[in-house]
């Protein structure tokens, strides 16, 4: 069976997929991953379906070992990199949004991510943990999916699908900025219940800018900000809730909630975070100040399929990479001019 | 426009959620409405047309999750607005009624002497009151599982609890206002307990995982220590200790 180890799991390190659609009103959050660009990038890179389970990486500081020939790509961070080790103990960098062919035996490492909280790596075969309700997605809070329905630890095991066909050539994204674009700029529709703030609060929600606190995991991301006052309470009648609503508390404080958030809520919520800005959500780190900008739904919809032109596009265009082991180069290099 | 679609409001949940808002209703109508609505749309998905991704009954409201690259608002609304009419004649999502076996206070039930304090009863009349209503779960959220039952008696009506607990046990019950909920995994919760039930709100391993849905009715019965040690037993191997009559008792209760 072809397999991976996770040698250090790293502090935040799933199992995600595209998540499990349609159960919400059972109380079984959607989940998966939480950077839906980032995981098709990663899965075209090594060739396999896009809803492929891959692995989310919070914050970095993991290792693995290739128990089986394996192409990996990581994606969703430009300035961190995987350092591949065979057991010569000879290292390599291997740059973000490329794929390498890795043998068995060979260990990778990623450290701290310094410039997203979250990064995708992906595995020709895709992992195979067991599914539920048709996703390998992990959603911690709810305790399903993944390996035991929580956070890898170290030194589990996971299994990798058949590949069907090696393909020679490892591709290498030809870039564009919608993977490394600025993410501070939010783009949010105003509601639900945008009518239960005072029109100052809702000023100053698309004015002001809001810290991202340290207070962030897979359920939501805590802001800070001057503080958001209601007409009279924060609390609803229980409503649905969506990826990206903007809920604010008693306190004033508004909390982005993110893909394993809780099915339905009784609190206000001022605004939605539209879509195609989700993905930035999983690139902002504690201390950012992020912005909100004001849209209407339709603006929001029709950025929604701008989007999915972009991502196809991108996609469009992946190349043949430079090789990266092409350790004869070596000897040769005393014959370049 | 009928009288039916008068009493709606439509609210954005971004460019990926429609909700359907009956709060200009009183609540018992708005909730039935809402069951109304959410069980004419789960029965027949179709009817919303492709690009939907989920329907969520809400207190008072659904919310309609879909994904803008293949529907809009608009064109979910209109088809809304095409239903209202016409759902009075159908009928609300009409569930099952489960009866559940309880092993109130004691280790199981930390916070049934504090709640007997706190109404003036005593304990076994907490216990009495509690198990003699039917409530119907109207909806679920938390997690996986963990319905909001719907109905306790308005003697028990209690805040929830200043400081939550770090950790509640799994199948722990507690109430809070006119609602019990379940705990169907370990977790931090604010609800004051009052019991543990032995079975399984949602069990990975079942074909079904989730035991009761919304539309449900749930019935408690007090069981002893014992008793609840051997069910507790039985269904941690798997084995169906309740079954479901169906269906519940009153249609639109």
């Amino acid at each position: 069976m072809r397999a991976i180890r996770l040698d250090t799991a790293g502090p935040h390190t799933t199992v995600q997929d595209f998540g499990r659609v349609g159960h919400q009103a059972l109380g079984v959050p959607e989940g998966g991953v939480l950077d839906r660009d980032a995981m098709r990038l990663a899965n075209a890179l090594v060739g396999n379906a896009a809803d492929a389970a891959v692995l989310e990486v919070c914050l970095g500081g993991m290792g693995l070992t290739l128990l089986a020939p394996v192409r990996v790509a990581l994606t969703g961070t430009c300035e961190t990199y995987l350092t591949v080790q065979d057991d010569t103990g000879m290292a390599l960098q291997v740059q973000a949004n490329r794929s390498v062919d890795l043998v068995a035996g060979q260990k990778i490492r990623l450290g701290p991510l310094v410039d997203s909280n979250t990064a995708t790596l992906a595995f020709s075969g895709g992992l195979m943990t067991p599914q539920l309700y048709g996703s390998r997605a992990t959603s911690p809070s709810a305790g399903i999916g993944g390996v035991d329905g929580g956070l890898l630890r170290d030194g589990v095991q996971l299994p990798l699908g058949d590949v069907a066909s090696d393909n020679e050539i490892t591709p290498e994204w030809q870039g564009s900025d919608l993977l490394d674009g600025e993410v501070a700029h939010l783009r949010a529709v105003p509601g639900p219940q945008d009518d239960r703030f005072t029109s100052a609060a809702l000023a100053t929600f698309f004015s002001t800018p809001h810290r991202v606190t340290p207070l962030l995991n897979r359920m939501g991301m805590r802001l800070e900000g001057p503080g958001l006052a209601h007409v009279d309470n924060a609390d609803i009648p229980s409503d649905g809730i969506v990826t990206g609503s903007v809920q604010v508390p008693g306190n004033g404080q508004p909390i982005i909630l993110l893909a394993d958030h809780q099915t339905t809520g009784g609190y206000t919520k001022i605004a939605t975070v539209i879509s195609a800005d989700l993905p930035k959500l999983a690139r902002l780190r504690p201390g950012m100040e992020v912005c909100f900008s004001k849209i209407d739904v339709a603006a929001a919809e029709a950025i929604a399929r701008d989007h999915e032109a972009s991502v196809t596009a991108m996609l469009s265009r992946l190349a043949p990479a430079a090789p990266l082991f092409d350790q004869g180069a070596l000897y040769r290099l005393g014959d370049t001019t | 426009m009928s009288r039916a679609s008068a009493h709606r409001r439509y609210l954005a949940a971004g460019d990926s959620g429609v909700i359907v808002s009956f709060d200009d209703l009183p609540m018992a109508s708005a909730t039935l409405r809402a069951r109304q609505l959410a069980g004419r749309i789960t029965a027949d998905t179709a009817v919303l047309g492709a690009g939907v991704r989920d329907i969520i009954p809400g207190l008072n409201n659904v919310c309609i999750q879909y994904d803008a690259r293949y529907t809009s608002s608009d064109k979910i609304r209109k088809i809304i607005d095409g239903l209202l009419p016409d759902l009075d004649a159908d009928a609300a999502i009409v569930g099952q009624h489960w009866q559940i076996p309880v092993s109130y206070g004691g280790v199981h039930g930390p916070d049934l002497d504090e709640v007997a304090k706190a109404t003036g009863l005593d304990p076994d009349e907490v216990i009495r009151r509690h198990a003699a209503a039917t409530l119907s779960v109207a909806i679920m959220g938390f997690m996986p599982g963990l319905g909001y039952l719907k109905g306790v008696d308005e003697t028990l009506y209690l805040p929830r609890k200043q400081s939550p607990r770090a950790v509640v046990p799994a199948r722990s019950l507690g109430i809070a206002m006119d609602q019990s909920v379940i705990y169907p995994m370990e977790s931090p919760g604010g609800w004051n307990l009052i019991g543990r039930v032995p079975v399984r709100p949602f069990d990975a391993s079942r074909d079904d995982p989730i035991l009761f849905r919304p539309g449900d009715t749930v019935g408690f019965t007090p069981v002893d220590a014992a008793t609840f040690a051997d069910l507790d037993a039985r269904a941690a191997r798997g084995e169906a200790i309740i079954t479901p009559v169906k269906p519940a008792a009153g249609k639109n209760s």
